[in-house]
């Protein structure tokens, strides 16, 4: 008894037991099935799919990036703080922006009420950088393409 | 099914569980505040651009307006700092949990979800469940044995569960295609750029990621404290490099890898002999069921 104390083991009753293995085995069987099955939406227990896909050795890389002009007319690049929204948060909702591109006014809502001291946006554009590979490695060529754009004031043929 | 009820349940040191609790906690305002501070920004963001979790829309959580992403971020911090003081543990680390939870459909709504936080979420839901722990108990209990087990668990996983997405998304010839490549492509740092002049080195890389994903198992094998520090030392260093290399860091993660290291040797290490008479009332008080 003298130094119980360093050995001392506190049990779990029936109950706490059963109810902490039926906990870990839910848990287990949710993630289970959200790797197998699952996608994203299944966030906590979805598939684990960081870097999961295959990029081929002669596929071109892309990388994307956000673009806007201001209302003084000079083209800056835009950095994830400045919108609220990162890179990889533009890229998961692309076809959205691509079939909405008043979306990306929203977008630039965000940078106007984040950037209070800065010039408001009159375009913005989501520019997509394809570097080419070849055997895996760079060529140094790249392409770049407007996958979307928005302006803050459409000519007025374009208003309905 | 009663050597598995052992396996889950072995006990644990509490003064363990103590101190893990409190660098679990205090990480909460860094993660919030500094590292992952991006989460705060979608507070700014319309909610038309909100894309609902399956999660989301099950506990029909309420939209992320400003109001509701500044409220969530500041209780979230109150709560944590509170939780690691070890008061309440089971009211405070609940709050702290489903606050967390909250937070994190925040962040993984608008398009991209991340994979850094899967064990720091099991190891917030199970903390509280440990009740009452203090870094001076000399004693282990079942509670803290379970709790620790499944954030261990839930770390392997993490690993294991990626390789297999790895080979399902990506296919087993996953390993030679070229995703190393794009990932130093686009975010590699000066550290890592040289690596794509050297085609072969990130495909046998990668060949190493799966590789060792598929073997993680092996760390529930870890009995001793010896291969305990000795897997965390490793798991650290690779994350660590990673980070070198193209600026992403699974810090969540590591700090839920953290939980396996023996933090109740520090206490003894710095309160080295504990005299037999105080720690008598101690062993008395729990000495009451054989």
């Amino acid at each position: 008894m003298g130094d119980s104390s360093s050995d001392t083991v506190v049990g779990l009753g029936t109950r706490g037991r059963a109810i902490r293995l039926l906990a870990a085995a839910i848990v287990l069987a949710l993630t289970l099935v959200g790797t197998v099955w699952g996608q994203d939406t299944a966030f906590p227990v979805g598939p684990f799919r960081m870097y999961a896909t295959r990029d081929g050795l002669d596929a071109p890389v892309s990388s994307t990036r956000v673009d806007g002009v201001n209302t003084a007319g000079v083209h800056i690049a835009i950095d994830d703080s400045e919108t609220g929204l990162r890179r990889a948060e533009i890229e998961g909702q692309i076809r959205r922006l691509i079939a909405d591109p008043s979306l990306l006014g929203l977008i630039a809502d965000a940078y106007a009420a984040r950037n209070p001291h800065k010039l408001p946006l009159s375009r913005m554009e989501v520019v997509v950088r394809r570097y080419e590979l070849r055997d895996g490695a760079r060529t140094g060529d790249y392409t770049e393409t407007v996958l979307a754009a928005w302006d803050a004031d459409p000519p007025p043929e374009t208003v309905s | 099914m009663n050597r598995v009820s052992e396996w889950w349940t072995a006990p644990q040191p509490i003064a363990r569980v103590a101190a893990f609790r409190v660098l679990a906690y205090l990480f909460i305002p860094i993660d919030v505040l500094l590292t992952t501070a991006w989460v705060q920004w979608h507070g700014d963001v319309s909610t038309k651009l909100y894309q609902p979790l399956i999660v989301g829309n099950l506990l029909h959580l309420p939209l992320p307006t400003h109001t509701v992403v500044v409220s969530v971020q500041w209780s979230l911090i109150i709560a944590a700092v509170l939780a690691a003081t070890g008061r309440a543990p089971r009211l405070l680390g609940a709050i702290v949990f489903v606050l967390y939870f909250e937070w994190m459909i925040i962040a993984m709504s608008y398009g991209k979800v991340d994979h850094d936080r899967f064990a720091y979420l099991v190891a917030l839901a199970v903390l509280p469940t440990v009740g009452v722990a203090r870094w001076r108990d000399r004693g282990r209990s079942e509670a803290a044995g379970w709790a620790l087990r499944c954030i261990q668990v839930a770390v392997m996983l993490t690993y294991f569960f990626a390789a297999w997405s790895k080979v399902r998304f990506g296919g087993w010839d996953w390993v030679t295609g070229a995703t190393l490549t794009r990932a130093v492509i686009r975010r590699g740092t000066g550290l890592a750029e040289w690596t794509l002049d050297v085609p072969n080195l990130l495909t046998t890389a990668q060949w190493l990621m799966l590789g060792l994903e598929l073997l993680s198992p092996l760390i529930l094998l870890a009995r001793s404290d010896r291969a305990r520090i000795a897997i965390v030392t490793f798991l650290v260093g690779f994350h660590v490099m990673t980070y070198a290399g193209v600026t992403i860091i699974f810090l969540p993660h590591v700090v839920a890898i953290l939980s396996m290291l023996p933090w109740e040797r520090l206490h003894r290490q710095v309160v080295p002999a504990v005299p037999i008479t105080a720690t008598l009332d101690d062993g008395l008080v729990r000495g009451g069921s054989p």
